[in-house]
Formats: C-alpha cells, structure tokens, sequence
C-alpha cells in the first residue's frame, strides 16, 4: 500500500500517466471516427484510395496556365489549381506591399490631410469582411464594367471590360527567357557584391557603395531586360472582332475581382504593420544618430530600417501566408483556385472527401511550413547579436 | 476657441509650407472627385421613402430596397409571426452581458458561469424551438441574426478549446506539448474556407450512421476549431506576459496545478489576453461571412441573395452599402473597445 501511494505521489510517474491516458484518449477517439467513416463510406459505395488521381477529369477550367485540357486525368487538375492559387497570391502580396507601405508611410506622414486619409482607409477596410470585398469586386464593379465594344483602354494594347482583362501576349517568349537569365545574373552579382562588401568593411572599416551597386543591379539591370525583350518580341495586341476582342491573353473577372479585393484587403493590415515598426524604433535611435553627425538619409537606411525590418518581418510574414489562405475566398466566386477546383469540383464527381481534403489541406500546410523554415533561419540571422 | 485661432490651426496642417499646400490641394480634389459622386448617390439623388422599385429617382440610391427588405436582412428566411422569439433571445443575451458587467466584482465569476451555462441552451430553445414552440428549421434562419449565432456558438467552443490548447503548449509534459503545437499550427495552416467545406463533408461521415448532424451546427463547430488555434495563441501571449513567479508562488503554496492555474494564472492571464481575444472575435464576426459556400445565409449572404430578386433588379450597390455599414459598426466598436483595453492595461 506504501509503496502504491509513493508511486501516487511522485510526480513523474504521474505526469507518464496523464500523457499515456490522453495518447489512449486520442486514439480511441480516432479509432471510432475511422471506423464510422469506413462504415459509412462501404454503406454509400464511396472508393477509397489515390486511383482517382488517374481518371480522366472532364472537368472545363476557364483560367489555364498549365497546359491542361478536359482529357488529362485528376491530379493535373489539381496542379492546375495549386498554379492559379499561386499566381493570385503571388501578384496579390506584391502589389499589396506596394500598396501597404505607401499607407503605411502615408499614415505616419507629418501632413495632416494624408495621414487622415490613410488612416481612414486603414479602419475602412480591416473591419469589413474580405468576402464582401470579393462579392463587391465581382458583382459591384467588374460586373458593372462596359460591354466589350465600350471597353476601357489602358494605353491601347490591354481592354477591361465585363468579361475580364484583355491583355497583349508575346507571340515567342525566347526573348524573355533571355532576360530572365539576365535579372537572375544580376540578383547574383548584386548577391555577390554584397558579401564583398560586408568582408571589406569588416576588414577595414570602409564603405561601398551598396545602395548605388543594388539600385543598379536590382532594378535598373531588370527593368532594361524587360524593355529590351518586351520591344524585340512581336505582340499579339488584342483587337476588337465583332463583338469581342480577339488575340492576346484574356485574364478572367473573377481574378481581377479576387486579385483587386486580396490587394484592397491586405494592404490595409500590411500598412499596420509598416506603421507599428516604424514607431517601433526608438526616438532616442534617430536622435543619436543624428548627433553622430549622420545625414537624414543615412539615418534612415542605416539605423531606422534594419531595426523596423526585424520589427516587421515575422507579422508581414504571417499576412502573406493569410494571404495565400485568404486566396481560397475565389471559391465563392468560382475563381479556380485548388479549393473550387479540387475540393469542389474533383470533390463532386468523385465523391472521395477524404482523400481530396487531405491533398488540399496539405498544399497550405506544405507552404506554410516551407515558409515558416525560411522565416525562422531569416529571423535567426538578423536577430540582435549582444556581444 | 476663437474664429481667428481655428483658422490658424487649419492654414498651420494643410499650407504649412507650399509643397504641404500642393498636396493639400492635390488631396482636396481627390477626395472631391471621389466624395461629391459618393454623396449625391448616397443621400442627395436618393429615395427614402416608396414601396416598389418604381417610386425610387434613376441615379440615386434606392433605400425603399433595404426598408423593403429590413426584416430579411435582419432575419433571413425566419417565419414572420415567430421573430419575437429572435428579440427576446437578443436581449436575453444583451442582459445577461450587462448583468455579468454590473454585478459586483464578488459574484461576477459566478454569476458568469450561471450565465454560460443558462443562456446557450435557453437560446438554442428559443430559436429553433420544441417544448411549446413552433419547430423552425436552421434552413430559414439568416441575416444578421445568423451571424452573430454562428459568431457567438462558435465562440462558446473556441475560447474553452482556446484556453485547453492554449495551457497545453506551455506545459511541461513533452507529449501534451507536442498534441497542442501541432492542433494549433494545423488550424491555424489551414484556409477557413477549406475547413467550413470539410466541416459539412466530414462530420456526418466520421459519426456512427443514423447521426445526423445540422448542416448549421457542422458550420459551427468548424469555424470553432480554426477560431480555437487563434484564439489559443491570444491566450499565450497573455500566458508568456506573466511573470513567471506567480505560479511558482502559488505552487510554493502548495496549490497543485489546476487550482495554480484556474485561480491563479489565468485570471491574471486572460484579462492581459482580453484585446487579443477581442480581436480574434472580431475576425470571427468577418470570416462567419464563409459559411455562403455551404449555402448558409448570413448578412452577407442574404445581401447577396437579395441581388436575384426580379422585382428590384440593379441593387448592388444598396444591397452591399447597407449590408457592409452593419459589419463595418459592429467591428469597428469592438476594435475600439480593445484598444481601450489594451490602453488601460498599459497605463
């Protein structure tokens, strides 16, 4: 009896026996699920298993960038989605850090109208739901946009209208093969430069100047690539036939309407975000370094960013990831994304829910993870060293 | 304050300097552009009052749309002679709240947990009904009711899973450790969308056959187990701001672990954590507006119901302003109440 109630009072014994009791609590519960579901699934004649994956689809997708047709089977199906979800939430999180950081600055600014103005949108749209922002996009504007006789003109080569985004489209993209391979050189040379620079003035204490070597080689050497290939290459312009354009790339409303609410949505929290790092760094920061004698813009770039970045990144980081969550809100408009097109459509012939949700929550999580491991071996590296 | 010195202080904000006045100018004409438009639509062309879509002025808004339809924006599908059981169940809970607020401090926390355990059953009876009551189908609530149902219910699941996962993933044992971060990091990886479709898929497959489950409350407890994730790391944050001596003190007292934590820790924990839930809660009130893709009617999705009505054809934009007004007040006040929170947790 002693010995029982010793076992009782030693706390690791017990602390084994709470644990052991929850494994067994959790496996008897998904034990009976499992059972139920196989149950249920013999008892509505649902397949199970990953053979589907190779049955020829039949489905139509209206927003292609694969290569896909209706008689290639189910899993590039799926691979169509994973690329239109990744293409939305990749313009998405650019054009919304433009956007964020303009209000963000904007909200900060000392003039008092502007930074009325940001701060008034940045209440407006982070208390609104996304949804309504897609709805509004799609059914309030891009449907209320003109007839394609009445299109809109951006600078004569791409048309908005009702039916979507009308686009040029490069008759050869060997040109911008060429020019990718540029930009991915310079990146590389500006890469390599800077790793020069930093050993330099470890060494002896002089600067470079990086900010010019990176202007050129990050944007100047990239945007000559892109003109250069963009004039040397044939555009197919689209032209107005009858009562549609013909040629070019046609970029379907409900991206337009999905890209436009994600943008409008996101840069309100982006600039948040932007604003709190800034006002993160200390006053007495900027103050010193000016009593050092630093100019404004020095000030700026070597004392007032780096310390707002290692504020920013880990909640910017998680806005892109909502964002790419957030990219699944096209399924309410039918924009083909991996959730309308995999978990509903491939989900509705096939009847297989199991499989077909744990493919699509894995294209999130397998994301999710990637990015969280880049984040945190990015936070590691510039976290403050106290020597 | 003095004509003369308000004057001052608007020529000292817009045209300090002349570029400040540039901008000034070039703001002024925006929101001009922007706002005169806005305005004529809104209030100057509109049409108050009438009973049809003929009554309302082309090129104005067409309020008569949403007097038309105010019950359904605030009561979906709901039987007309049977909404007082909406109202009563509304101020049920709009009371038991006060009540919790103005008791004294000494019997808050009990008269909280009478509240919790009384209100969600008592409200539940009230709306779908049984004992006396007429017997109405989930499939005909809606509108603005709805979502703060689904807000609510939801909640009542998120916050007590929030708090479990929440105490799990700063346990000590390695294994209770491990089943938290990974419940938690899995919800929170995943789209609400994805889940609110996997809710209404799943949970009538994995319980025994003959179970049915209300394609409502399959919603519900979806969005309660993402809301959970989010709210579990609220909590944290709350968890990880307390200094660590007030538990050891309290284990120094002899106090095992629930009673450390429940009389202890989390009265301190929670009440740090407060704005971080009422934050959660707000996006809980912004993502109920998913449950669309399962066909649920919410405000939003009676709003955009109302759009295929052939008798008011053309009423976008009243539809989605009027709808939009509701969301944006309801969030914007309890954002401004966490701030307030979190402000005077500060001082």
């Amino acid at each position: 009896m002693s010995s029982f109630l010793s076992l009782v009072n030693d706390k690791r014994v017990r602390d084994w026996f709470y644990q052991i009791a929850v494994i067994v609590l959790l496996v008897g519960l998904t034990g009976f699920f499992v059972r139920n579901a196989s149950e249920n699934m013999v008892k509505a004649g649902i397949a199970s298993g990953f053979d589907f994956l190779w049955r020829t689809s039949g489905i139509e997708v209206p927003f292609v960038l694969t290569g896909y047709t209706q008689s290639d089977d189910i899993f590039a199906l799926f691979w169509v989605g994973v690329a239109n979800t990744m293409l939305v939430t990749v313009i998405a999180i650019v054009l919304a850090t433009l956007l964020g950081f303009a209000l963000g600055i904007a909200r900060l600014s000392s003039h008092w109208l502007l930074s009325t103005i940001a701060g008034a949108y940045i209440e407006f749209v982070r208390n609104i739901p996304l949804l309504f922002f897609v709805l509004f996009w799609y059914f309030g504007v891009i449907a209320a946009l003109p007839q394609p006789r009445q299109s809109i003109g951006l600078f004569g080569v791409a048309f908005l209208n009702n039916r979507g985004l009308t686009i040029p489209l490069p008759d050869a993209p060997g040109n911008f093969r060429w020019a990718a391979l540029a930009i991915l050189l310079s990146w590389l040379g500006y890469w390599l430069a800077s790793a020069w620079a930093h050993r330099r003035k470890d060494r002896t204490g002089q600067d470079a100047p990086l900010l010019a070597i990176g202007i050129g080689l990050i944007v100047v050497v990239p945007a000559l690539a892109i003109v250069w290939a963009s004039l040397a290459t044939r555009w197919d312009i689209p032209v107005l036939r009858g009562f549609n354009y013909r040629g070019g790339f046609v970029v379907i409303p409900e991206f337009v309407a999905l890209l436009a609410a994600l943008v409008t949505y996101t840069a309100g929290f982006i600039a948040e975000i932007v604003r709190g790092g800034i006002e993160s760094v200390a006053k007495g920061q900027t103050e010193a370094a000016s009593a050092l004698g630093l100019r404004p813009g020095r000030i700026l770039s070597l004392v007032v960013i780096p310390q707002a970045l290692r504020v920013m990144t880990p909640p910017l980081t998680n806005q892109y990831l909502n964002v790419l969550k957030n990219s699944s809100f096209g399924a309410a408009i039918a924009y083909p994304d991996v959730v309308s097109l995999f978990m509903g459509s491939a989900l509705n012939n096939t009847g297989q829910a199991i499989e077909i949700i744990a493919m699509t929550l894995a294209v999130y999580l397998v994301i999710g993870l990637v990015v969280s491991a880049l984040m945190n071996w990015y936070n590691a590296r510039i976290a403050l060293v106290t020597r | 304050m003095t004509r003369a010195s308000s004057l001052s202080i608007w020529r000292e904000r817009l045209f300090a300097t002349p570029f400040t006045g540039f901008v000034s100018m070039v703001l002024v004409v925006l929101i001009a552009w922007v706002g005169i438009p806005l305005i004529r639509w809104a209030v100057i062309d509109a049409t108050w009052a009438g009973s049809t879509r003929a009554d309302c002025a082309p090129g104005g808004a067409c309020w008569v749309f949403i007097r038309a339809r105010f019950g359904q924006f605030m009561y979906g599908l709901y039987p007309v002679d049977q909404r007082w059981r909406v109202d009563i169940a509304g101020i049920a809970f709009v009371l038991g709240i006060a009540s919790i607020v103005l008791a004294p401090q000494r019997l808050r926390l009990k008269l909280g947990l009478a509240m919790l355990v009384a209100l969600p059953p008592l409200g539940i009876w009230l709306l779908s009904g049984g004992f006396g009551l007429r017997y109405i189908e989930t499939r005909e609530w809606g509108g603005l009711m709805l979502t703060l149902f689904i807000s609510i219910y939801s909640s009542l699941i998120a916050i007590p899973l929030g708090i479990i996962f929440a105490l799990g993933r700063q346990s000590e044992l390695r294994i209770i450790r491990l089943i938290s971060v990974i419940f938690i990091e899995f919800w929170r990886g995943v789209p609400i969308i994805a889940v609110i479709f996997l809710a209404s898929l799943l949970l009538p497959l994995i319980l025994p056959g003959g179970i049915g489950i209300d394609r409502l409350a399959r919603a519900v407890i979806g969005l309660g187990f993402v809301i959970a994730a989010y709210m579990a790391e609220a909590v944290r944050g709350g968890l990880q701001a307390l200094p660590k001596g007030q538990r050891e003190a309290a284990t120094a007292l002899g106090l095992n672990y629930w009673k450390a934590t429940g009389l202890i820790v989390l009265p301190q924990a929670l009440r740090i954590s407060l704005p971080a839930m009422t934050n959660e809660f707000i996006a809980l009130i912004k993502n109920t507006t998913l449950v669309l893709v399962v066909s649920i009617l919410d405000l939003l999705g009676v709003a955009q119901a109302s759009l295929a009505d052939p008798n008011w054809v053309g009423m976008n934009m009243e539809a989605y302003a009027f709808s939009g007004a509701i969301y944006w007040l309801i969030c914007f006040a309890l954002s401004r109440w966490s701030r307030s929170l979190e402000k005077k947790r500060r001082l």
